[in-house]
């Protein structure tokens, strides 16, 4: 088995777990309801658990440990896709974003359950309840909003529009895909995109809202290379903030 | 009447007191947020069901969605389930040793016999805990079954009566929403041990 292609592969899931969780937690106390803030800032606490997991296991290949990798990077060592690292906006497109990053994130551990990376295909059954609440949570609130009311539908569709092509990158291709096909670590980006886009389109038809041919849009990429918006490297600082005025403190 | 009138407060509760203008009848307000929605949890396979609280919510299965953070969040479950809170009925309230169920009379029988869930308080100031299904045509008839088939022998002070098809119940396929990460004691205050840490660092600087 090829270390390099697996810790690609762990650190693009990883970042971009972080990334959301951190970016979703921005809505602690903004919430639209007390339900619906506790609901999605608990969410964004299982996402950073999720990412921790990434780190550790990174940890046992070899990497640094987790709070170094997570608080020390530049924003051009992430690589997690572009779609998580954009500001929340109101709250139409967190709810997009997070539901169309969670549809893809519940269809990529499920494959990764069968994963010939034993530490990766337990965590992947163990995180399964989680992400079976974050697809229902934003499948829920989808359906319920894409067939509301006039308003709730159009700020839905703007927002649909807009994050889909981020979307796509999500399955930006890694060099190694080949390799982790393979060797059957993980079926691969072109898989899950397939499989994702079944998906979208079942539940986005059960909605009012309209999704646009998919030939008509092209993948915004480049997380997977480091290659960010200038939303990233703020967030980061501001997550790193309290870190780095000691780094050795114990928590 | 008048004495709250002039008050002008940034305590919001005080803004609520009545004011002169109650005597000048208005509508009532709007609802200016969601309907609510009770939520029962079953803590461990074969306990019964008991009620933790409400949510808000604009539909049953997003009340579903909200409860199961709002209560399942930190402490595991097996299963919880919620109730427009409209589907409640509602006994009387008792105090002393006065049982609910002395109030409960034979409705005589009405409608198509259904399903009902029903529940007891046994203490004030306690949840309610869900103690039998019955089959009824009216809830007032679910009550006066459940007198006769579960009232038991312990005191109950208020009895509620849902019927089985207002529920939104956990299904096999939700259940494994409670398969988590074992490792979440991030998520506890308890995990950060502030105490200790205060305490060691008093001691090296106390030195």
């Amino acid at each position: 088995m090829d270390q390099q292609a697996l810790k690609e592969l762990l650190y693009k899931m990883a970042d971009d777990q972080l990334i959301m969780g951190h970016r979703n937690s921005e809505w602690t106390g903004f919430g639209p309801l007390l339900e619906e803030d506790i609901a999605f800032s608990s969410m964004a606490q299982d996402k950073i658990g999720h990412s921790l997991a990434m780190y550790t296991m990174l940890q046992e290949l070899g990497e640094q440990d987790p709070d170094t990798v997570a608080f020390t990077r530049n924003a051009d060592q992430f690589h997690n896709c572009q779609l998580t690292e954009l500001p929340n906006g109101e709250y139409d497109f967190s709810l997009i974003r997070h539901f169309l990053f969670d549809t893809a994130e519940a269809l990529r551990f499920e494959m990764l359950t069968r994963s010939t990376y034993e530490p990766l295909a337990q965590i992947a059954s163990k995180i399964r309840g989680e992400l079976r609440y974050h697809t229902m949570h934003a499948q829920t609130w989808i359906k319920q909003l894409g067939s509301a009311t006039e308003e709730s539908i159009s700020r839905l569709q703007k927002s649909l529009e807009y994050a889909l092509p981020y979307a796509l990158g999500i399955f930006e291709p890694s060099p190694f895909e080949e390799q982790l096909v393979a060797d059957k670590i993980f079926e691969g980006e072109a898989a899950l995109e397939k499989k994702w886009k079944a998906k979208v389109e079942e539940l986005i038809g059960q909605t009012q809202l309209h999704l646009p041919s998919w030939e008509s849009l092209t993948p915004i990429s480049g997380g997977r290379r480091g290659k960010h918006t200038a939303h990233l490297q703020p967030l980061l600082d501001e997550m790193s903030e309290v870190f780095k005025i000691d780094p050795t403190a114990e928590w | 009447m008048t004495l709250f009138a002039a008050m002008n407060s940034l305590d919001p509760r005080v803004n609520r007191l009545p004011t002169d203008k109650v005597a000048n009848s208005s509508p009532k307000a709007a609802l200016d947020q969601f309907g609510t929605f009770e939520v029962f949890v079953q803590a461990k396979e074969g306990k019964p069901f008991q009620h933790e609280g409400i949510v808000h919510a604009p539909n049953l299965e997003m009340a579903y969605v909200l409860a199961k953070e709002a209560f399942t969040r930190r402490f595991t479950c097996v299963s919880i389930y919620v109730a427009d809170t409209r589907s409640i009925h509602v006994s009387v309230m008792t105090e002393g040793t006065v049982n609910a169920y002395e109030s409960i009379d034979d409705p005589g029988s009405s409608g198509p016999r259904v399903s009902y869930e029903i529940y007891h308080l046994l203490k004030r100031g306690k949840q309610h805990v869900h103690v039998g299904t019955v089959e009824a045509g009216s809830p007032d008839e679910a009550m006066w079954k459940a007198k006769q088939l579960l009232a038991g022998e312990k005191q109950v002070f208020n009895i509620w009566v849902i019927r089985t098809e207002d529920i939104r119940f956990t299904t096999t396929d939700d259940k494994d929403l409670w398969l988590t990460l074992p490792e979440k004691k991030f998520r506890d205050a308890s995990d950060y041990k502030g105490g200790d840490k205060l305490k060691a660092f008093l001691e090296s600087v106390n030195k």
